[in-house]
């Protein structure tokens, strides 16, 4: 069986070496031309070769038009080169290196290092834990993300079934995409904080307010009270609510847009049928209309998940940049960063690797389990 | 189950403001007896999707009012009005396999799960595609697409079964075998049912009684053949018969009819401008006939043959005339004439195009 990818590659690089050819032909050809126009100056007219032979131009152009579909990607090919695949390759490289130093370039000699002190968590800096910041994550992530789905399919699916003013809560609704997170992250943080001591009613967030006006809870510091321990690791539970109520929140946008519109392409006649087969509204939203849009459902919820494992913006507009205290928020962006930082760039190599291996291996699960979902 | 329409009008509100209102169904008076097979028959657009849609209860009407025997359901939710439809392009759940789809009306009632089971695949016997129940409908053809709709709509039992041009999608062949299918499945079960279609053959072959409808008014209901017989306006008649029928401009003279100046038959009714129908097979072949046509060309069928001809006086390009494939006739002749059957004969009035009996 012919492997269709290698065959991409391999058309890729035939592809590319005949236009390197032809363009390289180009200028040897006209090199050539000028040389012989050097050299006999006065016959040139008379000859006619300026009527058998093309011109420099003209053939030029033909050129251009021939390969004119390569030509419009090369930009983005070039900017891609320079800025995605040469720094995964050179990631992928570094990785490897023993005590990499990125100023001189220096190393001393290959091997596994980098990856065991990074998930032993033995790497020096007494700052960010690898499973802490693993933890972290996936939490935030496995909470926040199906949460934040389901509730933008239910507000789609209200959006969808009202007609007046339909356009203006869509608009309101997908405001917070256009928000800078740490903004965002900023503001949040006051709407749960406390200032002063418990007793001062008139220092709490809003949350509190709502909720907790007579004890209120301090959950942007958590602390001892508010901390659960799993081994090494460390929940600090009130941390971990702000954190996902955020990103329950600033996912809703981009999911709602997406479900949206995808509601609005499902055809009627479904709906119709549904009526007359006696299913009620919310027997048509689950085995009718989710279904049908389970394709959109998926890709948000995978895309939602591998955005998720890169979370780092947010916390930081939250917390601060040392991410909690002690890292304890810290996610595995920010626990890549903190390498990066304190100059350990085979470290950070190292950890973006692994984050990358985990994204990989948890996005493959998805596309599995999706895909018996999601086709009719 | 008995259906009786009472004056039942729908119309569409334009888009704009200053735009016209549709009257997409106006004024529609039918009975329908129990455990009929009914056509509704018109060109398209003329208001028979609206009109099913109306008795399903997916569409409002705007004012009239509808009797499922002697309950008035006008205002009754879809849902509860124990009709069965099938959409025009069947409309199954694409995420459900046949099964699921065919089960899908009775688990929405709480059937027992053994029980929804046993019943579908009794639907699926009854339209014989118990063998595809595992497939999903992207998976199917069209005919089997349409048989799953159809059990769909039959599974719940329902009292009334609706069919929105439910062979529009097929190819010729099939559309011939299904529509005696839907006949057979109609008569086994006896339930009411009301057929959509716009071809006029189709609903000749199956119906017990045929609505013909236009621009949302509904012209004739009858039995097919009493339709054909006797027209009750110049639509009809040009709606039902393939060929269709043949219209010449004529007049009415002194008690005579006349196309050209050929009087063609008696006709004691006052002077006027007229159009004269003749079915294809109202012409009888006959050297001295009374009405002289252009030959242009003949078809031989077999069983019969077509003469084509041409004649001054015609609204149409051609006239076609079934006679016996017996009949010597001419082929190289440039006129033959003919004699015409006074029941094949039907003339209208010139300007409102109704009957002049
Ligand atoms: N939802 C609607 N809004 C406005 N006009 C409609 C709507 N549905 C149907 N109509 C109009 O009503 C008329 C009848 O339509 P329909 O019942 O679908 O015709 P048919 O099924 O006979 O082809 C048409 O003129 C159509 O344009
Ligand atoms: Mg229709």
């Amino acid at each position: 069986m012919a492997n269709p990818e290698k065959n991409f590659f391999a058309k890729f690089g035939e592809k590319c070496k005949d236009l390197w050819g032809k363009f390289i032909g180009l200028f040897k050809k006209s090199e050539a031309k000028a040389q012989a126009a050097a050299e006999g100056e006065a016959c040139t007219e008379q000859c006619g070769m300026i009527g058998t032979e093309l011109t420099k131009r003209e053939k030029f152009s033909r050129f251009l038009k021939a390969e004119q579909g390569w030509l419009f990607v090369l930009p983005a090919i070039i900017l891609l080169c320079i800025f995605t695949f040469y720094p995964i390759i050179n990631a992928f490289i570094r990785a490897f290196q023993q005590n990499y130093n990125a100023l001189t370039g220096n190393y001393n000699g290959w091997g596994f290092e980098n990856f065991i002190r990074v998930l032993k968590g033995d790497t020096g800096t007494g700052g960010a834990k690898f499973v802490q910041c693993l933890v972290n994550t996936v939490i935030f992530t496995f909470i926040s993300v199906p949460l934040s789905t389901l509730l933008a399919l239910l507000i789609s699916v209200a959006l969808n079934s009202i007609k007046a003013l339909q356009r203006a809560y869509q608009t309101i609704l997908f405001l917070p995409y256009l928000t800078n997170s740490l903004a965002m992250g900023a503001v949040f943080a006051t709407f749960f904080t406390i200032v002063g001591t418990k007793n001062h009613t008139d220092t709490i967030g809003i949350v509190n307010m709502i909720f907790f006006p007579n004890n209120p809870i301090d959950w942007m510091q958590g602390g001892t009270g508010y901390t659960w321990n799993l081994g090494a690791v460390k929940i600090p539970w009130t941390k971990y609510v702000v954190v996902i109520v955020y990103e329950i929140w600033s996912g809703l946008p981009f999911k709602i847009l997406i479900l949206f519109s995808s509601l609005q392409s499902v055809n009627k006649q479904y709906y119709d049928a549904a009526k007359i087969d006696g299913a009620s509204k919310s027997t048509t939203l689950w085995k009718i209309t989710t279904p049908l849009i389970m394709p959109m459902i998926s890709y948000l919820i995978i895309t939602g998940i591998m955005g998720g494992m890169k979370q780092y913006t947010a916390i930081v507009g939250l917390f601060g940049e040392q991410m909690g205290r002690d890292y304890d928020m810290g996610t595995m962006v920010g626990y890549i960063y903190s390498y990066v930082s304190n100059g350990q760039m085979g470290y950070a190599f190292a950890g973006s690797l692994l984050l990358f291996a985990i994204i990989m291996v948890i996005t493959v699960i998805n596309l599995r389990v999706s895909k018996k979902r999601v086709t009719f | 189950m008995k259906i009786t329409i009472q004056d039942l009008t729908k119309k569409f509100p334009s888009r704009n403001k200053k735009g016209k209102e549709v009257v997409a169904v106006d004024n529609m008076n039918i009975e329908i007896p129990s455990g009929k097979l009914v056509g509704l028959l018109g060109p398209s657009g003329c208001g028979k999707s609206t009109s099913l849609f109306m008795l399903s209860g997916l569409e409002a009407p705007t004012s009239g009012k509808i009797f499922f025997d002697n309950q008035d359901v006008t205002t009754l939710a879809a849902e509860r009005r124990g009709v069965g439809l099938v959409f025009q392009n069947y409309a199954l759940y694409p995420h459900m396999t046949v099964e699921q789809n065919i089960m899908f009306p009775l688990t929405n009632m709480r059937l027992p799960k053994q029980e929804a089971k046993q019943r579908a695949l009794e639907a699926a016997q009854l339209v014989q595609i118990e063998d595809l129940l595992a497939r999903k409908p992207s998976e199917l053809s069209g005919g089997q697409q349409q048989r799953v709709a159809i059990a769909r709509a039959l599974v719940k039992m329902p009292n009334v079964l609706l069919l929105d041009e439910p062979l529009s999608n097929l190819d010729a062949r099939l559309r011939l075998q299904t529509r005696e299918e839907i006949k057979r499945i109609q008569r086994e079960t006896g339930i009411t049912t009301v057929f959509v279609t716009h071809d006029q053959e189709e609903a000749m072959s199956i119906c017990d009684i045929m609505v013909v409808m236009k621009l949302g008014v509904v012209q004739q209901i009858g039995d097919p053949q009493g339709i054909y017989d006797d027209p009750i306006n110049m639509f009809v008649a040009n709606f039902l018969g393939t060929p269709p029928i043949n219209i010449f401009k004529g007049e009415i003279k002194c008690g005579k009819v006349y196309i050209g100046n050929e009087a063609i038959m008696d006709k004691n009714v006052p002077d006027q401008k007229i159009y004269v129908g003749i079915r294809p097979e109202g012409f009888i072949y006959n050297p001295n006939g009374v009405l002289t046509l252009n030959l242009d060309h003949v078809e031989v069928m077999g069983r019969d043959k077509t003469i084509v001809s041409v004649h001054a006086a015609s609204e149409k390009p051609f006239i076609r005339s079934i006679i016996d494939s017996d009949v010597a006739i001419d082929k190289d002749a440039t006129t033959l004439s003919f004699n015409v059957k006074p029941n094949k004969v039907f003339l209208f009035n010139a300007e409102t195009e109704e009957r002049i009996r």
